[in-house]
């Protein structure tokens, strides 16, 4: 009877703690580290809910006045201009957006720089690397975590010159030398940037399913001061390969008038 | 949606005054092209469809009121995320029914869209587009 209780009560234990340290259980690599690796997102990439109830109704091309659009409430770099940058940015609008040309962003629309401009992006571990890969526009960082420092033999770049370094479970991705040529969100959103921008971003896998992403971003060229980005939750994809988003230049600010001449002979 | 009613090959339009922001479209202007607020369902018949970068498009012919046949293009979503999304290459392909819903160009004389929802005639749903809403 003894023995049965015991049995249970373990058997209970076991139960009750099994599920629990299975969900918070952290893949690592053979050095310890845990384990980044996998294709990351935030649960899908073009939304699936239906679209509210909308009754077709028979008629001519549209003419009703659109409402003024509601600002957009995501806390975003461009917040912190210093007085001269908020002149800038008054120079400029959507059409000016560099992604309109295939330029890839310093950051990302998502504030995750894994993503870039789009939704999806893959993590590679290695012992001495941590490669970061972006579905849109194919492209990569190269973030080496065997202590070496930031090159000094590379141009300035879009996605810049980034090293890693691991504290204790978090992976912290330190990115400099970026050209200021680019902005920091796509979708038209007014984000230059200058050449002094620095990009620390800190990547925690808090459990098997999650990766939580934490960024400081500093450039005091043309910020008031550094913008601590709020945390950006990924899930683990179900699928652990990244395709190709690339990008041709013809789906620019013409790409209306382009696609109704191409294909229908108009305007 | 029936198959009478995409034979008739109507095509419907709604415009709703919303208060919305931006959408989380993948990386050009939504807004320098589309109309948040002038929500658009086309019903009729598709003529093309390329799932190709950076953006796929749909073609299809659909009638009017009248009965006067006009072409419309959708732009939609990366292939990658149609793909995901269960839109495969050949699943939709010319001479299919479908419903298409989104968004009209600024320019309200041409017959061109953002896509957010696909309909099939067997009436499926397919997410296309992002949705016009808070970025996620």
């Amino acid at each position: 009877m003894k023995r049965a209780c015991l049995t249970a009560i373990l058997t209970f234990a076991v139960v009750v703690s099994v599920p629990s340290s299975a969900g918070a259980q952290v893949p690592r690599t053979a050095d310890g580290h845990p384990d980044l690796s996998g294709v990351w997102w935030p649960g899908t990439d073009v939304p699936l809910a239906p679209l509210p109830p909308q009754a077709p109704t028979a008629g001519a091309a549209p003419t009703a006045p659109s409402a003024p659009r509601a600002r957009n409430p995501r806390p975003r770099f461009a917040n912190l201009y210093q007085p001269s940058a908020v002149d800038k940015a008054k120079t400029l609008s959507d059409k000016d957006d560099p992604a309109l040309r295939c330029v890839p962003v310093a950051f990302g629309t998502l504030n995750v720089s894994l993503y870039g401009l789009g939704f999806v992006g893959q993590i590679v571990q290695t012992p001495k690397f941590v490669v970061l890969l972006t579905e849109t526009y194919h492209s990569f960082k190269l973030v080496p975590t065997d202590g070496r420092k930031h090159r000094d033999d590379v141009a300035p770049s879009f996605r810049g010159d980034s090293v890693g370094r691991w504290e204790g479970d978090t992976l912290v991705v330190d990115t400099t030398n970026f050209a200021d040529t680019n902005w920091m969100h796509a979708e038209g959103e007014v984000s230059f940037h200058s050449d002094a921008l620095h990009i620390v971003e800190r990547y925690r896998r808090v459990d098997k399913d999650t990766l939580e992403v934490d960024a400081t971003i500093e450039d005091p060229k043309v910020l008031t001061g550094p913008w601590k980005v709020p945390t950006q939750t990924l899930r683990l994809a179900p699928f652990d390969q990244i395709m190709e988003v690339g990008c041709t230049g013809v789906e620019s600010a013409a790409l209306m008038d382009a696609a109704a001449r191409v294909n229908y002979g108009k305007k | 949606m029936t198959r009478t009613h995409a034979r008739s090959g109507v095509v419907g339009f709604s415009f709703v005054l919303l208060s919305l922001t931006a959408p989380a479209w993948a990386h050009h202007s939504f807004a320098a092209e589309f109309d948040a607020n002038a929500p658009i369902t086309v019903r009729g018949v598709i003529t093309q469809v390329r799932l190709e970068n950076p953006h796929s498009w749909f073609f299809l012919e659909a009638a009017d009121a009248g009965g006067k046949v006009e072409k419309w293009s959708f732009e939609a979503s990366t292939p990658t995320s149609l793909i995901r999304s269960g839109v495969k290459p050949g699943f939709i392909k010319a001479g299919d029914e479908v419903t298409i819903r989104g968004y009209h160009a600024r320019d309200p004389s041409q017959n061109v869209g953002a896509g957010r929802e696909l309909i099939t005639a067997d009436g499926r749903s397919f997410a296309i587009g992002p949705m016009v809403g808070p970025a996620r």
